[in-house]
């Protein structure tokens, strides 16, 4: 037998065990020193790539049992946003439930403004004694007051009516904050399926201007920096589109 | 035309809507219709009728921007008036609309002066040009 270099010895020992199995055409003891070869050649690769396994396993095991994570992936998460939903929901219901009223104040008080103000004329006919002309005066400065405080009524109800326009601003950024949390509520979920083992197909990939296409920002937000460049209003929207030309 | 005309009022939010139905009722306006997006808003201004266009941006489906983009596209439609009244209020966007061809912007929260104001000055834009 030939000397071959100590650390080849191993792998040398196997291929002269295959020689001798083809000699003997031993099929099942060619196998078996094919195997052993191959065991021989890859054993510290394997090993290196078990102990590897391993330890990424303890370290996602240690990751999945992170239960302040779980819970607000499967609970707080989705928790936040059904209520900033109810929130939408009840503000919703409440403006609409205030706009059927001032709807329904809206005739009555036109109806009485009206009224009064025909009333304001009609007392003429009685202008006979002392009396009935006093008496005159005070319906008509009663009536005058009526329909001035009326008309004030429906300014007043005209007013509460837009003051109901916070339910579409509120309810923007609410929408908003609802994407935010949803985006988060899915990244968090890939990370978890992550660390049990079952890496699932990587995320879509999140487009960060998902809202330039045609349409908005949402309301703006003071302090919030990525509304720096709004108008500060009306009167600024005026001045810039004046500066277009418009 | 003024205060007999058809308007078109497309927002996402119905309270919004309705707040802006209730202003025009209040000025004068009684021939007010509603759409909740651009996708909702186009075939009923292609069908013909309308005469003023008041639009929100940010909505699902077609934004505003793109609803006036495609009636300034469309022949029978182009010259027709459209205010945007939206909470988006950056200047880009402001600019951004007025190339678009917008006849009027005003930004949430609103009064019905301003409102009123801007509908007027279109109104007197257009019977002078």
């Amino acid at each position: 037998m030939k000397t071959v270099p100590a650390r080849w010895a191993n792998l040398a020992h196997w291929i002269d065990a295959m020689g001798e199995a083809i000699g003997r055409d031993d099929e099942s003891a060619l196998r078996a020193a094919i195997a052993r070869f191959d065991e021989a050649r890859n054993g510290p690769l394997l090993g290196e790539i078990r102990r590897v396994a391993t330890d990424l396993k303890g370290a996602l095991d240690r990751f999945s049992l992170d239960s302040r994570l779980t819970q607000l992936a499967e609970r707080e998460v989705p928790d936040a946003r059904h209520r900033l939903a109810h929130v939408l929901k009840l503000t919703d219901d409440a403006a609409h439930r205030t706009m059927d009223l001032v709807e329904l104040c809206f005739p009555l008080a036109e109806e009485t403004s009206s009224s009064a103000q025909k009333l304001v004329a009609v007392p003429r006919a009685a202008r006979s004694g002392r009396a009935a002309r006093a008496r005159t005066r005070e319906v008509n400065a009663f009536l005058s007051l009526a329909a001035g405080n009326m008309a004030q009524v429906r300014n007043s109800l005209s007013e509460v009516l837009l003051t109901q326009g916070y339910q579409d601003i509120s309810g923007q950024i609410i929408r908003g904050v609802m994407n935010l949390v949803e985006e988060l509520e899915i990244a968090l979920g890939e990370l978890m399926r992550l660390a049990s083992g079952v890496a699932g197909q990587p995320g879509e990939e999140q487009d960060e201007g998902r809202n330039l296409q045609g349409n908005g920002h949402g309301p703006a937000v003071p302090g919030v920096q990525a509304h720096a460049a709004a108008v500060s209003g009306q009167q600024d929207v005026d001045a810039l589109l004046a500066a277009l030309g418009m | 035309m003024s205060k007999d005309m058809n308007i078109l009022v497309v927002d996402d939010f119905s309270t919004m809507r309705r707040i802006i139905k209730n202003l025009l009722h209040d000025l004068g306006y009684a021939k007010v219709s509603e759409a909740d997006d651009g996708n909702t808003a186009l075939p009923m201004l292609k069908g013909g009728g309308f005469d003023f266009l008041i639009s929100d941006w940010n909505m699902p489906g077609m934004s505003g921007l793109e609803l006036l983009k495609q009636v300034r596209a469309d022949d029978k439609l182009k010259k027709m008036p459209v205010l945007m009244l939206t909470a988006e209020a950056k200047r880009e966007q402001i600019v951004e609309a007025a190339q678009a061809g917008v006849s009027g912007y005003v930004i949430k929260p609103f009064t019905a002066v301003t409102l009123k104001e801007k509908i007027d000055k279109i109104l007197a834009t257009r019977a002078a040009g």
